[in-house]
């Protein structure tokens, strides 16, 4: 693995364009680091909608949301110094996308962590860069919490978990 | 030309009801108007409604207009219709607010999935002639768990030594049901104590309503795995405690239990989880169940094997 390789997953909130920022921050002027932002699709629950073509429209403006956060994280990183072709993008898709074109590699929509540990581990990614909000102890039971799960899931990575 | 309801009810049902003869409904999206009387005609079958169905609580009926007590005019028997009705809502769970929403086709869904096991209420669903996906369910004889054990006229040492251990016993049957719709990628969605019915005749616990959805994408079973702690919360205690109710117990006068937040529910902070403090008979590792879901906890069932598991070592042990 090589320690300057940098995954910064990102989800489109706020966590995550800090999470960005920070990557920037700290890389500035060190010009031999390779980073490489990462979003998995998560999908609109399908039962949330009343029929498939307005669950479809759903999902097309989720993606369309995520890639425009992806190439806006790409030229932040770029704009900050770091050379173009050491900054790159990934889309993960969602095995149940309607709009999905058989990708090598899908998400199963299990756990966003997981995915994420997957593609440092496949990609030999030795820093692994997370936003998180800040959760009670009630969400974490309920809802889950994707840091907390990279961080007890990681292995062989180092993690940084921006606040 | 269609026939009319007293033709219908001439022709299927001529001495089953005196009531009013209302309209006939192929289309019912506009469920506010389908009353008692009508009758509303699916896949070439017809179901006479009889009523709203209403959900008490407090003494308060509210009704559920898009949920039809109906009678299914072919057989004679009871149905329940749900019709369409797309909610999105806030769950209220202690502090936390949760964005559901009633998802018909998920239940359709669920029942095709669950066809004939016993664990779950039966029905399937049918499209009316405007495409809406009406579930036509047949209704559990039976009553709801938490009101049976209510009617179970004796003190907690006398039920918890009787009664607890069969109810468990069939408690876990439902949690293994649960788990099986998690390994199908489904989920409940509303596990709450007027959701698990007792049969009258087997006396097996049934689940009913699954037309709650909610999305949590890093623990998407996380809301069930909670709903299932708080019934066994209530099936050992024989009812939930607030501090209120602490202190009506026999004998909390005199021995007041040092009972702190973390004895609490982490969601529900007025109920007690700690049950051990208020019953002190309750064996250590039933209640360490408990405390799973206490706000002290420092560690959570993040899947329903491992809550199964321990229940299961829990019942052993009290045979």
């Amino acid at each position: 693995m090589d320690i300057h390789k940098i995954l910064i997953a990102v989800d489109g909130s706020k966590n995550a364009e800090r999470a960005i920022e920070y990557v920037a921050d700290i890389t500035r002027g060190a010009g031999d680091f390779v980073i490489k932002l990462l979003s998995i699709e998560h999908l609109p629950d399908r039962d949330f909608f009343a029929d498939d073509p307005a669950w479809k429209d759903a999902c097309v403006k989720a993606r369309e949301k995520l890639l425009g956060f992806l190439a806006d994280g790409r030229d932040l990183l770029i704009n900050s110094g770091i050379p173009e072709k050491q900054v790159h993008t990934d889309y993960v898709e969602s095995c149940h996308s309607p709009l999905a074109e058989a990708p090598d590699y899908c998400s199963r929509g299990t756990s966003i962590a997981l995915d994420i540990l997957h593609v440092a581990k496949t990609e030999r990614f030795k820093t692994v860069v997370i936003g998180r909000r800040g959760i009670s102890k009630a969400e974490e039971f309920m809802f889950g919490s994707v840091s907390n799960r990279i961080i007890h899931a990681g292995s062989d990575c180092t993690i940084w978990v921006v606040q | 030309m269609t026939d009319t309801v007293k033709q219908i009810l001439d022709r299927l049902y001529p001495e089953g009801y005196m009531g009013r003869s209302g309209k006939v409904y192929t289309d019912t999206g506009d469920f506010m108007r389908i009353t008692g009387g009508d009758v509303i005609v699916l896949a070439g079958e017809h179901y006479l409604v009889l009523r709203d169905e209403v959900e008490r609580s407090f003494g308060v009926e509210d009704p559920k207009y898009w949920v039809k007590r109906c009678r299914h005019l072919e057989s004679g028997e009871r149905r329940i219709l749900k019709l369409v009705f797309y909610e999105t809502f806030s769950l209220s769970m202690g502090e936390m607010k949760i964005p559901c929403y009633r998802s018909p086709r998920k239940e359709a869904r669920i029942l095709d999935r669950v066809r004939n096991d016993p664990r779950f209420m039966q029905g399937f669903s049918a499209e009316d002639s405007a495409g809406n996906n009406v579930r036509v369910l047949y209704v559990v004889q039976g009553k709801r768990l938490d009101h049976w054990i209510d009617d179970l006229k004796v003190d907690h040492p006398t039920y918890f030594e009787t009664h607890l251990p069969g109810i468990l016993e069939k408690f876990i049957v439902s949690c293994q049901a649960i788990n099986d719709l998690h390994r199908m990628g489904e989920k409940h969605g509303d596990i709450r104590r007027d959701h698990l019915w007792v049969t009258y005749d087997t006396g097996d616990y049934v689940w009913i309503d699954f037309d709650y959805t909610f999305n949590f994408h890093e623990n998407p079973f996380g809301l069930d795995i909670f709903g299932l702690g708080g019934l066994l919360l209530y099936l050992v205690g024989k009812g939930f405690y607030s501090h209120e109710e602490i202190g009506r117990i026999p004998g909390s006068s005199e021995h007041v239990p040092d009972i702190g937040p973390d004895d609490f529910l982490l969601v529900f902070k007025n109920r007690l989880a700690n049950l051990q403090k208020i019953f002190p008979y309750i064996p250590d590792p039933l209640n360490q169940v408990l405390m799973h879901f206490a706000s002290g906890t420092r560690v959570y069932y993040e899947t329903l094997d491992e809550f199964i598991n321990d229940l299961t070592t829990c019942l052993k042990q009290m045979g």
